[in-house]
């Protein structure tokens, strides 16, 4: 589909400014919130206004539109925005009872900020849209730059995905179920056997094209789909490996979206079952924590795995890892009903 | 590269819960902008609204919706997709392929359940019915369900031009082989969020919007949905086709979250673009539905724009954000729907609440209905945050 280019990532772990995936950074009451993250080039009074999911994206991206002369495109993937804003604002019209309101909480909390910050701080007028469809929406915007790419062959775009952890949002996501009743230590997340899972947030971006000089891997597939029925999910996934792998390609990596809630985990390990059982399996929910756009933190990883050639032990669950990492698989399960499948390869 | 058809269209809006209702309100310069008679705000008796004159509960009947949990945002989506699919001859077999894919647009989602989820943010007790229906995904994830969709699914939030941009992404879609039918639909309801977040900014009208009006001072929020199915030319067979997606675009204007560059550099974009990716001059548009929010900056920005772009020969145009007020995400879609009237009719439907025209650009609306010649025309979808979008519908 495209090549990736250039890779930035602000997560609970050391992805950002110098990388360091050995030592894992553990969580504190279910929540792994990113790393404290500089933001530069923004004046001040600016930064303050904004919410966190616009300062991770605006610090994690900013640097890449003075990098590259031009982009020709921001597409991003967020389920909920600024949803820390969208709460303020909403608090505020409960408290003076719809009264004389600011407007910056309300500004700031449409889902599409980030992407419309970004635009009006590079002065980028190109494409530029959000994808906001919860677990699948980083997808939809590989799906998006993907068909870009086809057209406008010639062009560079930022793709990215991110989400925070409000307040608000971890207390809508544990009522949900979605996050584990008990204190656990993200050391522990897959050996709980509880319902839920650990709270995430992060920001993953990628400069993408379709050139493959430079390019540090090469995303070549994706599929998606809702369902319940592991049969058909399996059926979705067979097909995947069918198109998509040639007979004499091995899988050297299968990154599984497992996340702690027991009430999937069978279904991760049906779909791991599928690949070779000598394909090494490796987890990274406990490094990310569960939210909806962690699969652009799994590709991140994994771009940086065929990058370095090296997987940390604390995320291989199965096999050792193999002399060399070309081609990784990488399955998101997300609560369930809203899975992907993505195919990325070492460009040689 | 395939053509992309529209084969069925469903909507409804303050005024007309069907195709037929929406085109006869817009003969007869229908206005459905008053005062609230359901949704509960502290502005209902200083604001007007374009409200849809059903309750929840009256909506829950008529789409035999039993589960808990359905927001209205779902419920206007559910009413104005069952039309639509109708109306292109969907069936199940159709909703289980791999290759039929739905795209939705909103920006309120549940939100419209401003009490509810106040209380559900800030309590560590028992969620409410409505714990996983507050965001703008959750519409799509219900009409997935209900009607089992097995292709790609997604949900954009584009601010006020969402619905243009599922348009684009649908068509897209068709144009890659990556989905063969697509269902899209732009929907949302009236909320606190948005009242008070208007509000806030200024930009409510407390009147009825004029929108390119000298003295138009803001926009009228409303609600609705509008949904369409979009097939492949290689596909369709023998099915009608209503109009073919000719063209659309996106660009942002890059100035301000929420005011637009003083010469419309993100409108003029989004219209050039959308006649590039159409392969169509600027005379091949022979009738725009604007953006015309009836606000001071909207209007004359965009004005500047469509002058920039058309010279002196301005195609006639309307804002039917005076019929129905601004329904924000699903403005796109409605719009859409509209445009698609006015080329199957071959038709124009008069812009309400014009007066005087606005002294720095000169431009007038069309204020009279009347039967018309109309091979090309345009949208324009412009939203917070300089997402600017603009689509071309042309007559098959």
């Amino acid at each position: 589909m495209f090549y990736i280019h250039h890779t930035v990532c602000i997560s609970p772990q050391n992805t950002f400014l110098e990388v360091d995936l050995e030592q894992l950074i553990n969580c504190s009451e279910n929540k792994l919130y990113a790393k404290d993250f500089p933001v530069d080039g923004i004046p001040t009074a600016l930064l303050r206004r904004m919410g966190k999911a616009v300062k991770l994206g605006v610090a994690s991206s900013l640097p890449l539109f003075k990098f590259y002369d031009k982009l020709d495109g921001i597409i991003i993937g967020t389920a909920n925005g600024g949803m820390e804003d969208c709460i303020k604002f909403l608090n505020q019209i409960m408290q003076y009872e719809e009264g004389v309101l600011t407007p910056t909480n309300f500004v700031q909390s449409t889902p599409n900020a980030v992407a419309s910050q970004l635009g009006f701080l590079s002065k980028n007028n190109g494409y530029n849209i959000t994808h906001v469809h919860r677990g699948l929406s980083f997808e939809n915007a590989i799906i998006d730059v993907g068909m870009l790419l086809e057209d406008y062959p010639d062009n560079k775009y930022l793709v990215g995905g991110i989400d925070e952890i409000s307040t608000y949002n971890f207390n809508i996501d544990y009522l949900c179920g979605y996050v584990k009743k008990e204190n656990i230590n993200n050391n522990n997340l897959y050996n709980c056997n509880t319902e839920g899972s650990i709270a995430g947030e992060g920001v993953a971006m990628f400069v993408v094209n379709n050139n493959s000089v430079g390019a540090t891997s090469k995303f070549r597939a994706l599929e998606t789909i809702h369902t319940t029925d592991e049969k058909e999910l399996q059926a979705v996934f067979h097909k995947f490996l069918y198109d998509n792998l040639s007979e004499n390609e091995s899988i050297d990596l299968f990154l599984s979206g497992e996340n702690g809630d027991r009430r999937y985990t069978s279904t991760c390990e049906s779909i791991e079952a599928m690949v070779n059982v000598d394909v090494p399996v490796a987890r990274y929910k406990h490094m990310s924590g569960e939210f909806r756009t962690a699969s652009a933190f799994a590709l991140w990883v994994s771009n940086y795995i065929i990058q370095i050639q090296h997987i940390p032990t604390h995320m291989l669950k199965k096999n050792k890892q193999r002399k060399e990492t070309n081609n990784i698989i990488i399955y998101n399960n997300y609560q369930g009903f809203q899975h992907s499948f993505m195919l990325i390869s070492k460009n040689n | 590269m395939t053509k992309v058809y529209v084969s069925g269209l469903g909507i409804i809006t303050s005024i007309g819960d069907s195709l037929e209702s929406n085109r006869t309100g817009l003969i007869e310069g229908k206005c459905g902008i008053d005062p609230l008679d359901f949704f509960s705000t502290k502005y209902a008796e200083s604001l007007l609204f374009g409200e849809i004159k059903l309750s929840n509960n009256q909506l829950k009947d008529s789409l035999e919706i039993k589960e808990p949990g359905i927001s209205r945002t779902s419920l206007l989506a559910l009413h104005a997709m069952n039309q639509a699919i109708i109306d292109a001859g969907l069936t199940a077999l159709d909703f289980a392929r791999r290759d039929t894919a739905l795209i939705i647009a909103n920006t309120v989602g549940g939100m419209c359940l401003t009490d509810e989820l106040y209380q559900d943010a800030n309590q560590h007790d028992v969620g409410s019915e409505y714990i996983s229906s507050y965001d703008c995904g959750s519409v799509g994830i219900f009409l997935q369900a209900r009607f089992g969709i097995k292709g790609i699914v997604n949900t954009i939030n584009t601010a006020c031009s969402s619905s243009a941009n599922a348009i684009m992404y649908g068509s897209r879609l068709i144009k890659k082989g990556l989905a063969k039918k697509v269902i899209i639909g732009g929907t949302d309801s009236l909320a606190k969020f948005t009242i008070n977040g208007f509000n806030s900014l200024h930009i409510l009208s407390p009147g009825l919007c004029a929108p390119f009006d000298n003295n138009r001072n803001g926009l009228n929020l409303g609600e609705g949905a509008a949904f369409l199915v979009l097939e492949g030319e290689k596909d369709i067979g023998n099915k009608k086709i209503v109009a073919e997606v000719k063209g659309y675009a996106n660009a942002n204007d890059a100035f301000h979250p929420s005011t637009l560059s003083e010469n419309g550099d993100g409108p003029f974009l989004a219209m050039e673009k959308a006649l590039t990716c159409a392969d169509l001059k600027p005379s091949d548009i022979d009738f725009i539905n604007t953006h015309g929010t009836g606000t001071e900056n909207n209007d004359e920005v965009e004005s500047k724009a469509m002058i920039k772009l058309f010279n002196t020969k301005i195609p006639p145009f309307t804002s039917t954000k005076s019929n129905i007020g601004h329904t924000l995400g699903a403005s796109g879609a409605i719009e859409a729907v509209y445009c698609i009237l006015n080329l199957l009719h071959q038709e124009i439907y008069p812009s309400l609440n014009f007066k005087e025209v606005i002294t720095s650009t000169g431009l007038i609306p069309e204020q009279l209905y009347y039967k018309t010649k109309l091979k090309n025309v345009m949208s324009n979808s412009f939203g917070f945050g300089g997402n600017c979008s603009s689509l071309i519908f042309s007559k098959v």
